[in-house]
């Protein structure tokens, strides 16, 4: 047996796959084309790709809770999340946001430029400053392509164990991501790595102080959020998936002290304005 | 006498919501600043676990009042919300009742009416592609966005990203 295969069969037989099993893989994988087809096939995802897996990602994000109904807050943080994402190196993505109707606190990216806030988090924001911030964090996830990485991950070990259906050279992505549906919903469940939330934290910091806003908003929401319980039942899912606030207000200081002299509008009246109905929204 | 007790209610009853104060601690001993500034005059050091009530949060500055009726500036990273002795956001009565933030109350017994978003919501869901193309409807154009930056007098500026270490990192990580 060729290195490479010998290599691929024994991260079956690791994945469980019998030797029967990683011989009729083998097969199929030389049927559509042999192995470096396949591992083609998993090349990095297009930008085009990227956001369908973003679509797909987020479609099952707004299945499991739906858009909070106020199209001038929508609109409004859409607008401040677009300006804040023009200060990133991918302004020409197509940024969408949204202000889901839940009451847990919570934000979440999706890759292409999807992301979401809960009506929960909104809530717990002070002014615009602190909304760039907790924007600029989710922005930076899908400049660094975090959850790409992550679900791609998933989408190699689904292949290998999956067998020939998916290695076709038409594989598509948004197929995939029908099938990493699971994978999808745990990664979200489960969250990223810490350096990769720490990541986010220092990139999200400094692209919402080149929107112009005061660098200090997202540390002031983790401030907040230090102080909450953590054992609150509407704060369980962002503790399961994040570092501690105090940990990441920690990892951020060497960073911040830098942009100290910084300051930036908070624009209070027109968050306020635009906010008033979500504070008033019944739980 | 009974009109005064109500008089004095109702002025309690009108402070603006606005204005309740948050009250904190500091998580380690911090420098009472004279003025926002990390050069300025330091008023006096306060000891770790100093409880202060915050008057005004400025950038990386929050202005306080210590029990001893000391006011100075303390940077934000020194301090945390809510009592030292409780897990909780704490303060008095009046700042808990008039917060403008809606601290969650709910405890994980209480479930009945609350919209959530947890690892069953999640795990139960099916994909809903007419909610995405609802989000997005609301989209804003870079136009736009540099419109609502203009009138909220945001000015673009060139920062460098930086590292765990806080020093600049000369090119896009």
């Amino acid at each position: 047996m060729r290195p490479a295969r010998m290599a691929l069969v024994l991260l079956l037989a690791l994945g469980g796959c019998s030797l029967q099993q990683s011989e009729a893989f083998m097969r199929n994988i030389n049927e559509s084309g042999g192995l470096k087809q396949t591992v083609k096939d998993l090349r990095e995802p297009t930008q085009a790709e990227e956001i369908e897996i973003g679509g797909g990602v987020t479609e099952i994000l707004l299945g499991a809770r739906p858009l909070f109904d106020d199209a001038d807050l929508q609109r409004y943080v859409n607008a401040v999340g677009m300006w804040v994402a023009q200060q990133s190196e991918r302004p020409d993505l197509p940024w969408h946001f949204g202000v889901n109707d839940s009451d847990h606190i919570n934000a979440f990216a999706a890759p292409g430029g999807y992301i979401i806030v809960t009506k929960g988090m909104m809530k717990q924001l002070r002014n615009e400053a602190e909304l760039a911030g907790v924007l600029g964090h989710e922005i930076a996830h899908v400049i660094q392509k975090h959850h790409l990485k992550a679900l791609r991950k998933s989408a190699v070990m689904n292949l290998l164990s999956a067998g020939a259906a998916a290695a076709t050279a038409e594989s598509r992505y948004a197929e995939l991501v029908q099938k990493l549906s699971g994978p999808t919903k745990e990664l979200y469940a489960r969250g990223l790595d810490k350096a990769d939330e720490y990541e986010a934290d220092r990139m999200g910091v400094v692209l919402a102080t080149r929107a112009g806003y005061d660098p200090y908003g997202l540390p002031a929401v983790l401030t907040t959020l230090a102080s909450a319980d953590p054992k609150d039942n509407f704060l369980a899912l962002l503790y399961k998936t994040h570092p501690l606030p105090q940990d990441r207000l920690d990892k951020l200081a060497p960073g911040l002290t830098t942009l100290d002299t910084i300051q930036g509008p908070q624009n209070l009246p027109r968050f306020q304005l635009y906010t008033k109905k979500l504070r008033v929204a019944s739980q | 006498m009974r009109c005064r007790a109500w008089l004095a209610v109702a002025l309690i009853l009108s402070i603006p919501l606005a204005y309740a104060a948050e009250t904190g601690y500091t998580l380690r001993a911090a420098e009472l600043k004279a003025k926002p500034f990390l050069d300025a005059e330091t008023v006096t050091t306060l000891p770790e676990k100093s409880q202060v009530e915050i008057l005004i949060r400025q950038g990386a500055w929050m202005q306080i009042k210590t029990k001893e009726n000391r006011q100075g500036w303390v940077r934000m990273l020194s301090v945390r919300l809510g009592d030292p002795d409780q897990k909780t956001r704490g303060g008095n009565l009046l700042s808990a009742i008039s917060s403008v933030r809606q601290r969650p109350v709910m405890t994980a017994t209480v479930t009945t009416g609350v919209r959530g978003f947890s690892e069953e919501d999640l795990a139960k869901a099916t994909p809903n592609p007419a909610e995405v193309a609802k989000m997005k409807g609301f989209t804003a154009s870079p136009a736009s966005a540099r419109q609502l930056a203009d009138k909220g007098k945001l000015k673009p500026r060139q920062i460098v990203y930086f590292d765990e270490n806080g020093a600049s990192l000369k090119e896009k990580k």
